[in-house]
């Protein structure tokens, strides 16, 4: 063999595994290149990692953000005390006076059903000889349910057709308030498809109307108060008698009139 | 001095400018932003009468639907008049108006009725006419909410005809 030819052989032998690992590495960095220039083959390769970060992001974020925003409050409340209780005040204050006048109802009832079933013998006792209730008397007296405003008002057009406030209860334009109640309380009817059954009360902070609805028309009260199962009562009682004989058929269609014998009826206070 | 209050209903479909006619009539104004009406809005605004009448008009500014059977009822219940809007740019707000006219006048008879073509100065007059003419609509007056042309006129003349 000549040395030419020894020389060919050895480098086939030398050079054939490095050729076999160039082409596959040339065939790797091909590929690679394919994916890296192709957007979806490329997002279908990295979208899992991202995926899976963001996951592990939003996982651990309430726990390391939390110590951070809360120390950062701690300060910031700390700092500015005055500015919180003011921004603070109106709000809890509210509560605090709606909690209380709740829990006065609650009390007041839950003592007045007491009263009723324990003592029923000294009760009619009591009333046989013209005494009062005296739990009922003492807490009710404390925030005593009291009619503000008397609105009358036609069911279909929603118009005002009469209208008694106390002088310092006088709101905003009545017509406005007749439409929007009417507005709401046809809402509140049709879309809960109550069949057939009427929108009875509606209540605001310390503050309720109490809505009672004859055929043509219905009665608006606001009643400031504790209004009580036994209020609603009366107060039902005392509409329904002005209906019967506050009011004839020839004047419910004078509007001054109606109003002025609503001032009569409802001037004074009911329980 | 006699007072007297009626109750006007605005109606019709969507983005038509029902809300823009009621803030140009009650407080003069008129707004770009489109906010579509949920519900129903309530104003009022009296006007004096020649005949010394206060008349307080309760407008209701509805939200809208492409067909009045789908507005709430309640909604249109004791209205002494209706204030049908339709759009002078789109033909889908009146291509079909005779049927919308002619359910309420079937389910609120006696009520006084207003055809309403809004957003005249966007339009051409002459072809908008010719276009109303070719879908047999017979509309009582032309307005712009933007402009306020024939608004006041409008609101004027449903007064004149429930205090007549």
């Amino acid at each position: 063999m000549e040395q030419n030819e020894r020389l060919k052989l050895l480098k086939k032998i030398l050079l054939a595994d490095t050729k076999e690992v160039t082409d596959s590495l040339i065939a790797d960095v091909e590929k690679l290149s394919s994916t890296l220039n192709e957007p979806l083959e490329l997002s279908q390769k990295v979208d899992p990692l991202i995926d899976k970060k963001i996951k592990k992001l939003i996982d651990d974020m309430p726990q390391k953000l939390s110590p951070v925003i809360t120390s950062a409050l701690k300060a910031e409340i700390k700092n500015s005390q005055d500015a919180v209780v003011e921004a603070l005040f109106p709000i809890i204050g509210k509560m605090i006076k709606k909690y209380i006048a709740n829990e006065i109802k609650l009390l007041n009832e839950r003592i007045n059903k007491q009263l009723k079933k324990a003592f029923s013998f000294k009760n009619f006792f009591r009333s046989k000889f013209g005494k009062k209730d005296i739990a009922n008397e003492i807490i009710a007296s404390s925030n005593e349910a009291n009619v503000l405003q008397i609105f009358v008002i036609e069911k279909a057009s929603g118009l005002l057709v009469a209208k008694y406030a106390k002088e310092e209860y006088d709101t905003m334009d009545d017509d406005l308030i007749a439409g929007m109640l009417t507005a709401i309380k046809s809402f509140v009817e049709d879309a809960f498809k109550l069949g057939g059954q009427n929108l009875e009360t509606i209540s605001y902070e310390l503050y309720t109307l109490h809505i009672q609805s004859f055929h043509n028309y219905y009665v608006t009260a606001v009643v400031n108060g504790t209004y009580t199962n036994e209020f609603k009562d009366i107060l039902e009682d005392k509409i329904l008698d002005f209906a019967e004989k506050g009011i004839s058929k020839e004047e419910i269609n004078n509007s001054e009139v109606f109003s002025s014998r609503l001032k009569i009826y409802f001037s004074e206070q009911i329980v | 001095m006699s007072k007297l209050s009626k109750k006007i209903a605005l109606v019709g479909p969507f983005g038509v400018g029902k809300t823009s006619l009621f803030r140009r009539f009650i407080d003069d104004a008129f707004s770009e932003d489109y906010k579509s009406t949920l519900g129903v809005q309530i104003q009022k605004k009296v006007i004096q009468m020649d005949n010394g009448t206060a008349l307080s008009m309760i407008l209701w500014d509805t939200e809208g639907h492409e067909e009045i059977s789908q507005s709430r009822s309640s909604y249109l219940l004791g209205s002494h008049a209706f204030i049908y809007v339709f759009d002078l740019t789109r033909i889908d707000t009146y291509k079909n108006i005779n049927e919308q006219i002619d359910f309420l006048k079937k389910n609120y008879p006696n009520v006084l009725i207003k055809i309403i073509g809004n957003k005249l100065d966007t339009v051409a007059l002459k072809r908008v006419k010719k276009s109303l003419e070719e879908h047999n609509v017979n509309y009582d007056c032309l307005t712009s909410a933007k402009t306020g042309e024939n608004v006041a006129e409008l609101f004027v003349e449903i007064a004149v005809d429930l205090t007549n």
